[in-house]
């Protein structure tokens, strides 16, 4: 279990009441996630949805690696590590 | 006496209220709120007369709905509406909120996609699933509109908390005398001349409203033309002659007189004001047997589209009509519709308009 920094970008940040960032003990992303929704509860549906799924639009790293070329949530998670939450930014309407 | 009126704005770009006097000449903008979030629906509980609910349908974070106790001053997101384990569909818009009965003053309803409806006992702060009619055998049938799989209309009726009428894109009418245990299609009278089954085949409803004054009073824009119904009846009765299309998406009714109802017709399947008679509001006051073209004050020539949800009516008597369109115009008539005034223009897109009578 290492101590794991959380930062929260753009809307997450807003989601979060403003919160930057949560120092959260972990082994692994899906971890750190569990971690950062205790810490801040109104995350929870942000993420996921009522059956636990990730939502859409949602880009999480390990350092500066995107956790999609990693091991996804099972990403471990060693001592100092940071992980970023970033909305995707994508697409358009027209 | 009333003091006055918010209309509620949800648009592409969040919330917007504007505030009037009972005279509704001066109009006051408060918000946005949630500004770049789109909105769906804006709804106000008349029975506390201070909460509002914002439908905020956002793609990062996902859709959530968002409470405020103090008029729009301050907003906090109740808990989701959520299907139940093991269901594979997920609560993924809110289209319609709706306050419940003013006999339970801490019911609240919403309508989501997929097309399902959700009870609060609380307020809004958490929500469980209707699944008499989540889980209807029609509900396997269902399929998505142009604007996907919602339900989008809830009428609570006027003198029995129990019953209710709501309406689904694609899917029809469902009503329930029982407070949801069980659920009734009511379609017939709609599309098809000759129904198939014998409470009508499903179709494509776009916007029921309950009378909130007389029981059992029900008006809609369809897909294939409006309709009323009122109580005891078992088929809508289709009013479609006199107005210019037979399609559109907005419709209202009067808050007193259940004979009085407002529309917005469209030129399929554009969705533009029709070339032949122009943009206007269309309103009757006997029951669809005649329509008049209300648009005095409105542009000549103005080519406008109003959603679904962009058509209200407020309590006030004279009773005030405001329409909201997608190219960012809210109109007010505070005269039943005899004469408008433009209220705000250069907004974004108006998904809908809502009524708070203060």
């Amino acid at each position: 279990m290492g101590t794991v920094t959380v930062k929260l970008h753009g809307a997450f940040s807003e989601f979060a009441g403003g919160a930057r960032s949560a120092t959260v003990e972990a082994t692994d992303i899906a971890g750190a996630l569990a971690g950062l929704v205790v810490r801040y509860p109104s995350l929870a549906e942000r993420l996921r949805d009522e059956h636990g799924k990730m939502r859409e639009h949602v880009n999480i790293f390990a350092n500066e690696e995107e956790m999609r070329y990693l091991d996804g949530e099972r990403t471990a998670l060693r001592d100092g590590d940071i992980v970023h939450i970033v909305p995707a930014v994508s697409g358009g309407e027209v | 006496m009333a003091r006055g009126v918010a209309v509620l704005l949800g648009t592409k770009k969040g919330v917007y209220v504007f505030r009037s006097g009972a005279a509704r000449e001066r109009w006051r903008l408060e918000g946005p709120y949630f500004p770049g979030q789109p909105v769906y629906h804006v709804a106000f509980d008349p029975r506390d007369g201070r909460s509002l609910f914002a439908g905020v349908n956002m793609t990062w974070g996902g859709p959530r709905v968002e409470i405020s106790r103090d008029l729009g001053k301050t907003w906090k997101p109740g808990k989701n509406p959520a299907f139940p384990t093991g269901d594979e569909r997920r609560f993924s818009r809110t289209w319609h909120i709706e306050a419940g009965h003013a006999k339970e003053p801490d019911v609240m309803w919403v309508g989501t996609e997929p097309a399902s409806l959700f009870k609060s006992t609380d307020r809004g702060e958490t929500w469980e699933p209707v699944r008499a009619l989540n889980d209807h055998p029609d509900s396997k049938k269902w399929e998505p509109g142009g604007g996907g799989l919602g339900l989008h209309s809830i009428g609570v009726d006027a003198a029995d908390p129990k019953a209710m009428t709501i309406g689904i894109s694609s899917g029809g009418v469902y009503e329930t005398t029982d407070g949801g245990k069980a659920w009734t299609r009511m379609n017939y009278g709609l599309g098809s001349p000759v129904p198939v089954e014998a409470d009508g085949d499903l179709t494509c409803v776009h916007h029921v409203v309950a009378s909130p004054s007389v029981a059992g009073a029900r008006f809609q824009q369809a897909h294939t033309g409006a309709y009323f119904k009122d109580m005891g009846e078992k088929k809508w009765t289709s009013v479609t002659k006199g107005l210019p299309t037979d399609y559109g998406f907005a419709s209202a009714i009067h808050p007193r007189d259940p004979k009085t109802a407002y529309l917005f017709p469209l030129e399929f399947p554009m969705r533009m004001s029709p070339a032949a008679t122009g943009a206007g509001v269309w309103r009757t006051r006997d029951r669809g047997k005649s329509w008049k073209k209300l648009t005095n004050g409105l542009p000549r020539g103005a080519n406008y589209e109003v959603m679904r949800e962009g058509l209200a009516t407020d309590r006030l008597d004279p009773a005030g009509v405001y329409f909201g369109t997608t190219n960012g115009e809210i109109w007010g008539s505070a005269d039943e519709g005899r004469t408008w005034a433009l209220i705000a223009q250069h907004l974004p897109p108006i998904l809908s308009v809502e009524t708070a009578t203060l």
